[in-house]
């Protein structure tokens, strides 16, 4: 079977249940190349802060290798900024890293009453974000669907507190923690909406900070579905839950947040999964994104992806974002098998 | 002196402080070890680090997650810090000094802290680096320190690849130290191929390989000291 379908048909189609040409090959995690920097000139440490080069950027990884997003942004940082956290973008190492937080918007369980700035929408990257968004999906957004991704509110929590202090709050305080989850949730709609308002067409929320191998589904279930499930509520797009490490325990309340699809990554089992959640749940996965993508062999790759389909992935999609200097020949070698897959 | 039956007794409230995360109770026992002459090395590891295999064993029982983890070494730290100042420096013939940090570009420092706690029980010397740590910095540090052990750590595969260049650098200009690499993304693939000497995916392993190690030391310590 060739192609008839664009990719933003065939992932529309398959957020909606329908058949596809061929399986969907995307992400909606970060997947920013070297390939697509070097052939734009750009640096890594920069596409973060310039709606123009982050738009480009993004829209090299469908170009060059025929992916079937393009996703924005490729930090984890966006949020939490605009909370008033500073970020480092790493500006003069030589080594290619993702920006982190410098310093945290709260500094002990005192301070965990904040107050959400009513212009939030305005700050920090959020309006560049807005930018960016605009300019791919005036660009490519006829074919190609726009996607973009916020935080878990747990995972937010954590990235502008000491995850130390939050962990050991979750079980001390957890009253206080539960209060800060619902402020953050609001923050994680109002982003989604402008975001929405920009033009994505499906958004991913990332809640890695409540992996089994951290939290224990007890606490998942009482702290954070909650909240994920108001926020599911309010987003209108398509919307992915992705959680990573350890999450066959979780799998069930995964699907029960009301996201449209689950994420996983290479330590769920897949099979297990199929079985827990039913035929018919969309489950992207769950490829490993470094060990596999970047560091395996073409030959590797293929066989892993092929894995993921005869597993019953509902799309394939990376376990987390896809490391900038991933091998053009393996990422090549990734969409072939899909496009072969069952010939 | 206190008898064998009391001993025992202290012991097992000091461990099940650490079990129970009960930080008061690690205090109050750690003190009643001094004032009773319990001898304050054997409440450490026979209560507190005691309590810490126990502790290990729940978490792969997934009874326990990171955050009791956390609360359980919070506890440990309360029993060592009123124990150690009375504890001499073990006297291996190793050096017993360890430089420990998370690469540059990862701030997750959680598996890095539970490593060092159990390099605090055994009474290295201990350079914490902390986090973000610039690559040159491991290097720089072990000149520094004659340190004979390095413990890098990092939480994202993103960060990870940081690490075999700190231990390219290292083996080149001290060829006998050892490294031991840690966190989510490690393999022991990627300790092979990075060339480190140890490697932990996560924090109970690393707690596990930690008490293990300290484990054989105390052993070595208590032959040489004919108790054994």
């Amino acid at each position: 079977m060739s192609e008839t379908m664009t990719s933003k048909e065939r992932v529309q189609k398959l957020f909606a249940g329908e058949k596809t040409d061929r399986p969907a090959c995307f992400s909606g995690m970060g997947n920013a190349t070297t390939e697509g920097l070097n052939k734009l000139g750009y640096k890594f440490a920069q596409v973060h802060l310039d709606a123009k080069q982050m738009a480009e950027t993004a829209a090299t990884t469908p170009e060059i290798f025929g992916f079937d997003s393009c996703v924005l942004p490729f930090d984890l940082c966006v949020e939490a900024e605009a909370l008033g956290c500073q970020i480092n973008t790493y500006a003069n190492s030589e080594d290619l890293l993702y920006p982190t937080i410098k310093e945290k918007a709260i500094h002990s369980e005192e301070e965990m009453d904040i107050s959400i700035p009513g212009d939030l929408t305005e700050r920090g990257r959020i309006p560049l974000m807005r930018e960016a968004i605009g300019i791919v999906k005036n660009n490519i957004g006829d074919r190609v669907p726009i996607g973009s991704y916020l935080l878990g509110p747990f995972t937010l929590a954590g990235q502008i507190m000491e995850l130390n202090d939050l962990l050991k709050l979750s079980f001390k305080k957890a009253d206080k923690v539960g209060a800060l989850l619902e402020k953050l949730s609001a923050v994680i709609v109002a982003v989604a909406k402008e975001y929405e308002k920009a033009g994505v067409d499906y958004l991913t929320v990332r809640e890695m900070g409540a992996t089994s191998d951290v939290l224990s589904p007890r606490s998942f279930r009482k702290l954070i579905l909650p909240h994920l499930k108001s926020i599911f509520e309010q987003i209108s797009v398509p919307s992915v839950l992705h959680i990573c490490g350890k999450t066959n325990d979780i799998v069930v309340d995964m699907k029960d947040s009301g996201a449209t699809a689950i994420s996983v990554d290479q330590k769920n089992d897949l099979k297990e999964t199929r079985k827990n959640i039913g035929k018919e749940a969309l489950v992207f996965g769950n490829y490993d994104p470094y060990n596999v993508l970047v560091s395996g062999t073409p030959a590797l790759v293929k066989e892993t992806i092929t894995k993921c389909l005869d597993e019953e992935a509902s799309a394939v999609w990376p376990g987390c974002d896809i490391w900038p200097t991933v091998p053009p020949e393996n990422f090549h070698a990734m969409m072939e098998a899909v496009r072969n897959y069952g010939k | 002196m206190a008898s064998e039956e009391r001993t025992k007794e202290v012991f097992a409230k000091l461990k099940e402080a650490v079990v129970e995360y009960d930080e008061d109770m690690s205090k109050e026992y750690a003190q009643i070890a001094l004032d009773e002459d319990i001898n304050p090395n054997d409440a450490i590891f026979d209560g507190l680090v005691s309590g810490m295999q126990e502790v290990g064993k729940l978490f792969d029982a997934q009874e326990y997650f990171v955050p009791e983890l956390l609360m359980c070494a919070d506890a440990l730290y309360a029993g060592l810090d009123i124990l150690k100042p009375h504890v001499k420096q073990m006297d291996l013939g190793v050096k017993g000094s360890v430089v420990i940090g998370t690469v540059e570009g990862d701030v997750h420092d959680i598996g890095k802290n539970i490593v060092k706690m159990m390099f605090d029980v055994a009474g290295f010397q201990v350079y914490d680096l902390g986090r973000d740590v610039p690559l040159d910095k491991f290097v720089e540090e072990q000149m520094k320190t004659e340190s004979d052990l390095v413990c890098l750590s990092a939480m994202m595969t993103t960060t990870m690849s940081g690490m075999q260049k700190v231990i390219k650098d290292l083996k080149e200009k001290n060829p006998d130290v050892k490294i031991m690499i840690g966190g989510a993304p490690v393999s022991s693939d990627i300790a092979d191929k990075f060339g480190a000497d140890g490697y932990a995916d996560n924090a109970n392993n690393a707690l596990k390989d930690a008490i293990n190690m300290i484990g054989s030391l105390k052993k070595m310590k208590d032959e040489a000291e004919g108790k054994a």
